[in-house]
């Protein structure tokens, strides 16, 4: 007991060194473990619980509920560390709430990728992960975590899953030869004028205007033409919808025939015996996401739930409840058949098949960018 | 007998609470429309006019302020005119259970925003009620496209401040002494007489306070055009939400807030004129 | 009385107009409401017509939806926290506003209803960045606060309207008799002030049940609010269950309205016998 106590409190006083938590908060610790030194007292359980809850937030529905489902009620029961949850709609705005909290309000992040983790790091949010702490990172695809390392050589994050925003279009009126042969063209097809979907994202919109001008989207030369083909696309549309929600009611519906679209939402339509085709025209945009471990997090907790979460067999469990691939390397990890189907997955484990957002390029043109996008989206 | 200090006293927790949450921080975000944009998310403190000057030289913003109250002027006129029936039927009305009628006008109230302005997809989209029942019928082939228009966003925006607006001139129509009515009537007023000269202009404070707070918020609103709306519907709100939460541009979005707060102070510095008028007429009445 | 106001002819058909036109309305205001019930129970992953069957999937999935039931515990108690403060300082606000004549007294009325006019973005964005810039956490009580400011213009405006509509010669008869400022205020003016006053707390309560863009600001880490709740449902689950959870929030937020209405009602009735004091003097 007694050791117990003072291994609790050199742990605090640890985590006080490094910032972790107020002093305020310190000191009452440290009085309340001090108080009950010896005595197995209820103050004790609170001191014991400051150290260990982690505080995820993650995007909500179906993805989350696969992730606290196969991932943190198995973690909460082999380690007795509660995850504390909370939701985001816009990754945006919880970057803009992490701005205005203190380092340990939010700790661990389901994030986008590396667009968004560009964002933490010039934010100064991101944080260094002990990846000794992490075997399970091991068996995770180099080809993801290197766009990570270029931006930070020490991992604030680790690459969870991945996916394409390709083509999703109605096969009761576009077939599969069309579509392959029109690809991102069906995006600002006059003959769907009216039944056109996108989603209402710079990147996005963006990224399929310049594949259909014909530019690397990660080099565009003419940006004018990129505009000029995304208002194009914009005045055809019906709408550009904002959530995966929105999408898959747009295309069950079949008010739209064509749109860009999450492979995973897609999938899920599929298995709900709609009509709907996918396809990931060349150079379709892939994006992985990944869990990203804030500055100010009690590191050893995050680093053990990561390493959790890492497991294959919770891996592939969240996976397949959420519909995108893990970022597990299919040479070193035996997947299941239901994950080998799924839009986008990459059975080389090269990712090469994949193109990725250049995330420095894209970071130095964010701001004009999104700036020139709200304005077109507004109609301007 | 009105001692001042005794009404400092009674106004005080809520000038506080004025003072830190509402002035306090519009202040702050005052500052910030000086301060300059570095990057998403990122600004310094170089003090700097870059904001102000692009929103005064940009048509863009222009547009869509002017775009906004109109929206919001239409929103509440229309409200105005729907809102009143059903007030004055709820108050004249001889149906015992006249309460039940007011509780049925305050329910859709009750219901969360975002779930009553997201059901209007039920009833205006493609697959919804009015396009399944006509094409049904036969009267039309296509569907029509009402959802993701104007008239959806000003649907939507009706729909959620006509319960406010009733609820105002109820309560204004409320406090009419109905004696005043009835001598107007044995006076020899016919009923419209006495609807003109006696319940209209007592009913008026409760029809402004709803008309102003009808515009304000339709004024200020930017989840309705995000959900019902296309992009070009958006308003001035959707404006600073864009600013803010998607170009994480502080700076020119407070710079948008500011002015919206502004503009919209203006019609309340009306309104306030307006009222303290109403208020004579009031004390004629009594 | 009633026969007053629609008495002859073209009363009589002005009051038809305005029977038509109250129908209207509350066909407007329940249409996309009973749509919303209706699909709730249909068995298709998605909410459009027409019906593919009636399942009760939704709602057994919601109940099991332990986030959704923390969120409606904490919004419920948040809104009746600031129902009950807002009412009180709202109505004695009012009170002051138009009973007193002290200096500012017309600033502070145009002040009290500028958290109305505030787009709540900027009222969000900037209690946060004031709450950073003095190193606060945010907390619950920063949240009901903010609510309570919300609320506030409302209340004060209803129980401003109400009062203004109260003549002063009740209450200087009973001060001329004696009574005292808070006997007065207590025996003459709440009585007649009492629907106002209902009418206030249940807004306020709505307006902080269903507050959606202030609470995402304020929110204090790891708090979800039934509205914060909902919209990143909307944003990324599947409409049925929404509108299932519309549903079950209809049949319970029914209920304190109920109790409200019937608290009007009686009040209404106290009211008239005031009304008739009214007309003997």
């Amino acid at each position: 007991m007694k050791i117990s106590t003072t291994k609790r409190l050199e742990r605090l006083q640890e985590r006080h060194a490094n910032g972790d938590i107020s002093r305020r908060t310190f000191l009452t610790l440290t009085a309340a473990a001090a108080t009950t030194a010896g005595l197995n007292m209820p103050w004790m359980g609170r001191a014991l619980a400051a150290t260990t809850d982690v505080r995820f937030d993650g995007w909500g529905g179906v993805v989350q509920e696969a992730i606290d489902k196969y991932a943190f009620q198995p973690y909460t029961a082999k380690t007795g560390n509660k995850v504390v949850q909370g939701t985001f709609g816009d990754e945006n705005e919880i970057i803009t709430k992490i701005k205005t909290s203190k380092p340990g309000d939010f700790q661990v992040i389901h994030s986008s990728g590396v667009n968004y983790y560009i964002k933490y790091v010039n934010a100064g949010a991101t944080s260094e992960l002990n990846e000794a702490n992490i075997p399970n990172l091991a068996n995770v695809l180099q080809p993801m975590i290197e766009p990570f390392r270029k931006l930070t050589p020490k991992l604030s994050a680790v690459p969870y899953d991945y996916g394409t925003t390709g083509l999703a279009y109605n096969t009761t009126v576009i077939s599969p030869e069309e579509a392959k042969e029109k690809g991102a063209a069906m995006l600002a097809d006059k003959k769907y004028a009216g039944k056109i979907g996108g989603y209402a994202d710079m990147t996005t919109r963006v990224w399929y205007a310049a594949l259909d001008t014909g530019q690397d989207p990660n080099n565009i030369q003419d940006m004018d033409a990129v505009w000029a083909k995304v208002r194009e696309t914009r005045d055809l549309a019906k709408k550009f919808w904002s959530s995966g929600a929105e999408l898959m009611d747009l295309l069950s519906k079949g008010e739209i025939v064509v749109t860009d679209a999450w492979s995973g939402r897609v999938a899920a339509l599929q298995q709900q015996g709609h009509p709907i085709g996918y396809l990931d025209p060349s150079g379709s945009y892939a994006w992985m996401e990944d869990m990203l471990v804030l500055k100010g997090s009690p590191m050893a907790e995050c680093e053990e739930l990561l390493n959790f979460m890492l497991d294959p067999a919770t891996s592939i469990a969240v996976a397949e409840g959420q519909n995108y691939p893990p970022s597990l390397d299919p040479t070193k990890v035996k997947l299941t058949e239901k994950i080998e189907k799924l839009p986008a997955f990459d059975p080389t484990g090269q990712m090469k098949a994949l193109t990725f957002a250049d995330p420095i390029y894209w970071a130095d043109n964010e701001d004009a960018w999104q700036k020139q996008w709200d304005r077109i989206s507004k109609g301007a | 007998m009105y001692d001042p200090r005794l009404a400092w006293m009674l106004v005080a927790p809520v000038l506080l609470l004025l003072i830190f949450f509402l002035l306090l921080p519009i202040a702050v975000m005052l500052v910030y429309t000086f301060f300059t944009f570095v990057t998403a998310g990122v600004e310094s403190a170089t003090v700097t006019l870059a904001n102000w000057h692009e929103f005064l030289t940009d048509g863009y913003y222009h547009g869509f302020l002017l775009k906004t109250l109109r929206v919001g002027g239409m929103t509440a006129i229309i409200c105005g005119i729907l809102g009143y029936f059903p007030a004055y039927f709820i108050w004249a009305t001889t149906f015992k259970h006249k309460w039940l009628l007011l509780l049925l006008l305050i329910v859709p109230f009750w219901i969360s925003f975002t779930i009553r302005t997201f059901s209007w997809i039920h009833i205006l989209g493609e697959q919804g009620l009015i396009n399944v029942t006509l094409l049904k019928l036969g009267l039309i082939q296509e569907p029509l496209q009402m959802l993701y228009t104007e008239g959806a966003v000003i649907m939507g925006l009706l729909h959620f401040l006509l319960p406010y607006m009733i609820l105002n001139v109820y309560v204004s129509l409320e406090s009419i002494d109905r004696t005043l009515i009835s001598a107007a009537r044995s006076m020899g007023c016919t009923s419209a007489q006495a609807f003109r000269e006696v319940t209209l202009p007592l009913s008026l404070p409760g029809l402004a306070a709803g008309l102003m707070l009808c515009f304000v918020l339709a004024a200020g609103s930017y989840v309705t055009p995000q959900l019902l709306g296309s992009g070009r519907d958006a308003l001035f709100g959707n404006l600073i939400y864009d600013t803010i939460m998607g170009q994480l541009n502080w700076p020119m979005g407070a710079t948008l807030s500011i002015v919206l707060f502004m503009v919209l102070g203006c019609f309340a510095a009306v309104y306030t004129r307006y009222m303290s008028m109403s208020q004579i007429v009031k004390g004629l009445g009594g | 009385m009633t026969a007053a106001t629609h008495g002859d002819r073209e009363g009589k058909w002005a009051w038809r107009l305005t029977g038509f036109m109250t129908i209207c309305v509350y066909i407007f205001m329940f249409a996309p409401i009973v749509a919303t019930v209706v699909l709730s129970f249909n068995s298709s992953m998605f909410g459009g017509f027409p019906m593919t069957g009636f399942s009760l999937q939704w709602y057994a999935k919601l109940l099991q939806n332990e986030q959704v039931l923390q969120a409606f515990r904490t919004s419920l108690w948040i809104a009746l926290v600031t129902a009950g403060v807002t009412t009180i300082i709202g109505v004695i606000t009012a009170y002051a506003l138009t009973r007193f004549e002290f200096n500012g007294k017309q600033i502070l009325g145009t002040l009290v209803i500028l958290p109305a006019l505030v787009p709540e973005t900027i009222l969000g964005v900037g209690l946060l960045v004031m709450i950073k810039a003095v190193d606060q956490p945010r907390t619950l009580w920063i949240l009901i606060l903010g609510h309570i400011l919300l609320a506030v213009p409302y209340v004060v405006l209803v129980a401003q309207a109400r009062l203004v509509g109260i003549r002063r010669v009740y209450e200087e008869a009973a001060l001329s008799l004696g009574a005292s400022r808070a006997a007065t205020f207590r025996e003459v003016i709440l009585p007649l002030l009492l629907p106002a006053v209902v009418a206030g707390a249940l807004l306020a309560f709505t307006i902080s049940f269903d507050n959606t863009s202030a609470s995402l600001f304020w929110r204090p880490a790891g708090v979800e609010t039934m509205p914060t709740q909902i919209l990143s449902m909307l944003k990324i689950s599947i409409s049925p269950e929404i509108n299932a959870l519309g549903t079950v929030m209809i049949l319970v937020t029914v209920g304190i309205p109920l109790l409200g209405g019937l608290l009007l009602q009686g009040l209404t009735r106290l009211r008239r016998r005031g009304n008739s004091t009214e007309v003997e003097q």
